[in-house]
């Protein structure tokens, strides 16, 4: 069960990652990015880790990803023009990618160290909405709360890059 | 063992006074049980739509003094019927310039995220698809889905009114949700879970162990939650995306036959979501008055499947109530413009529901339940509750007499029909 959820929530991750970053329309992208969310949602899922899935999908899908295809749809999304080859770059993330992956897959296969084990039993309330709070609200609080001037930077970022015709405050 | 099998053999334990366990083809039986409740989940969906399409169309006739469907079989009963198959034989159109992909994939994403939500309502003391422990969060979580959906629609059909109406729809969930997940909080907070069946095994079968009588915080918190998810399932007065004299018909303008009714089962859904979510967290789900969760669970054989039926019945009494409540409210009251819309909920319902979340908390922090103070709120808020409903039932009494007393001025004669005797 849990591996069939795994390839299933890997797969749309990946099919929704690629398509993302190969569609022209921003719209499409935002879309295939919202799949690859639900992806990552049913990962979440398979590793016992209800309220992780649940956040996952109301957060990133339901309100992140609307916001965005809101702004996009507001600012008049562009549609890239069909280009004769792919910008240059392409090429060496594209071989770089793989080798990171097989970097990592033969990295935790080293020899005599064997495979990272499953732990059989999960502690009492793993995953559960409780021990969740008690870990974010409690250990990790300022890590938390440092977070969120990451997101002020982005909607600052998001501001900069989407009304380059208009007059910012700061121009 | 999951919870579906886990119902499957207390109905098939209490029923045929058999162990499923020990049966050969445990399995078989367990699928096929299963089965016809997941089927019976999704034909209720696609069921309840109908009917409630044509209610809805003969209460909006009578409001409107106007006659409604009454052609299709007896007062038009089987219109939706009628219209279902209207629908299923019509050309599915998709413009030549829009963006395709996404224009076919939102209606079923959209029906998705609300079909999602089936599977955690509490329909009855077993009845539930799955108790997770996330039960309410998965609810926000899988109806803030369908948002995606119509803005897929709204900006594939490549059409600037369904454009307009995709982003409107996004702009008032988005907004709404806020308040709607603030009230819900509230609940959270008494019930100290988040499982769904949890927050109704909080509650009690009394109007005074409901969660909207427990004090004055959580009676404006039913109106809140109520308002908000009304306006989140884009329904009169709050039915800008869809606003005819506006944008013609919003993000579903460009869809026909199929695909365009998928749409429509989606917001009939929805109505049942808010009014099945406002009964189990409000108004004490399937409770029976005076029987304890613990004795139904107790009892075999047909009285199982007997208390079963009632707590079902009772729940979906409740749900249906507010289903029509909502519908009354639609045909009722103007809509609101734009701005309007995001004065309501940003001005005054965010707001409120911060302050309600509050005044739980510190209730909860001041009174202890089942004490003195605690015995006197709840009764002092089961007759406000009381005094409310009487004061409507006055107010409906006076205006049938009047309207009646109205045609009998102007026609001379009795010709006017009671709510229940429709032409």
């Amino acid at each position: 069960m849990e591996g069939f959820l795994f390839y299933l929530g890997g797969a749309m991750m990946l099919l929704g990652g690629v398509a993302m970053v190969a569609s022209r329309s921003a719209v499409s992208a935002a879309c295939w990015l919202v799949l690859s969310f639900l992806g990552s949602a049913a990962l979440f899922a398979a590793l016992q880790a209800p309220f992780l899935a649940v956040l996952q999908i109301l957060v990133y899908a339901g309100a992140i990803m609307v916001l965005f295809l809101f702004v996009i749809m507001m600012l008049e999304g562009p549609v890239m023009p069909a280009e004769a080859g792919r910008p240059k770059f392409w090429i060496p993330a594209g071989a770089l990618v793989p080798a990171a992956i097989i970097l990592v897959a033969t990295a935790r296969w080293v020899p005599g160290a064997g495979l990272p084990g499953f732990p059989g039993d999960l502690p009492p309330g793993f995953g559960q909405p409780v021990r969740v709070a008690q870990l974010l609200l409690g250990e990790y609080l300022l890590a938390f709360e440092l977070i969120s001037i990451v997101l002020v930077v982005a909607i600052i970022g998001a501001l900069a890059l989407g009304s380059n015709e208009r007059t910012l405050p700061w121009k | 063992m999951n919870i579906i099998q886990h119902v499957a053999n207390l109905l098939i334990r209490s029923v045929f006074h058999a162990d499923p366990a020990s049966w050969p083809w445990t399995w078989l039986v367990q699928a096929v049980v299963i089965g016809i409740a997941a089927f019976l989940a999704f034909a209720f969906v696609a069921i309840f739509a109908g009917p409630v399409s044509w209610i809805e169309r003969r209460i909006a006739g009578r409001i409107q003094s106007r006659i409604g469907p009454n052609r299709v079989g007896p007062q038009g009963v089987l219109q939706w019927l009628a219209d279902g198959v209207k629908c299923w034989l019509k050309e599915d159109l998709v413009p030549a310039a829009a963006d395709r992909p996404l224009f076919l994939a939102a209606p079923y994403l959209v029906f998705t995220g609300m079909f999602g939500a089936f599977v955690v309502l509490p329909f009855g003391a077993q009845v539930v698809a799955a108790d997770l422990n996330v039960g309410i969060l998965y609810l926000l979580a899988i109806t803030s889905l369908v948002v995606v959906g119509l803005l897929m629609a709204g900006w594939g059909s490549n059409s600037k009114w369904a454009l307009f109406g995709g982003v409107r729809s996004a702009a008032q969930l988005v907004s709404y949700e806020v308040p709607s997940a603030f009230s819900l909080l509230c609940v959270v907070l008494l019930a100290g879970t988040l499982s769904t069946q949890g927050i109704v095994a909080a509650q009690g079968g009394w109007p005074w162990d409901w969660f909207i009588f427990r004090n004055p915080f959580m009676f404006a918190a039913f109106f809140l939650y109520f308002t908000a998810a009304i306006a989140e399932g884009n329904r009169t007065p709050f039915d800008l995306p869809e606003a005819e004299s506006e944008i013609v018909a919003g993000y579903n303008i460009e869809y026909s036959g199929m695909r365009f009714l998928f749409f429509l089962f989606a917001e009939w859904a929805n109505i049942w979501i808010m009014a099945a979510i406002s009964a189990f967290a409000f108004l004490g789900g399937w409770q029976i008055p005076g029987i304890a969760p613990e004795q139904i669970a107790a009892t075999k054989g047909w009285e199982f499947v007997g208390w079963q039926a009632l707590s079902w019945t009772i729940f979906l009494v409740k749900a249906t109530f507010l289903v029509f409540v909502v519908i009354q409210i639609r045909w009722t009251l103007p809509r609101l413009r734009v701005d309007q819309l995001m004065i309501t909920c940003w001005k005054y319902l965010v707001p409120l529901s911060m302050l309600m979340v509050l005044g739980v908390l510190v209730l909860l922090a001041l009174v202890p339940e089942g004490g003195g103070a605690d015995t006197i709120l709840r009764g002092a808020m089961v007759g406000l509750g009381l005094a409310v409903v009487l004061v409507s039932a006055l107010r409906v009494r006076r205006t049938f007499r009047v309207d009646r007393e109205h045609y009998r001025e102007m026609e001379g004669r009795d010709l006017w029909y009671p709510p229940y005797r429709l032409p």
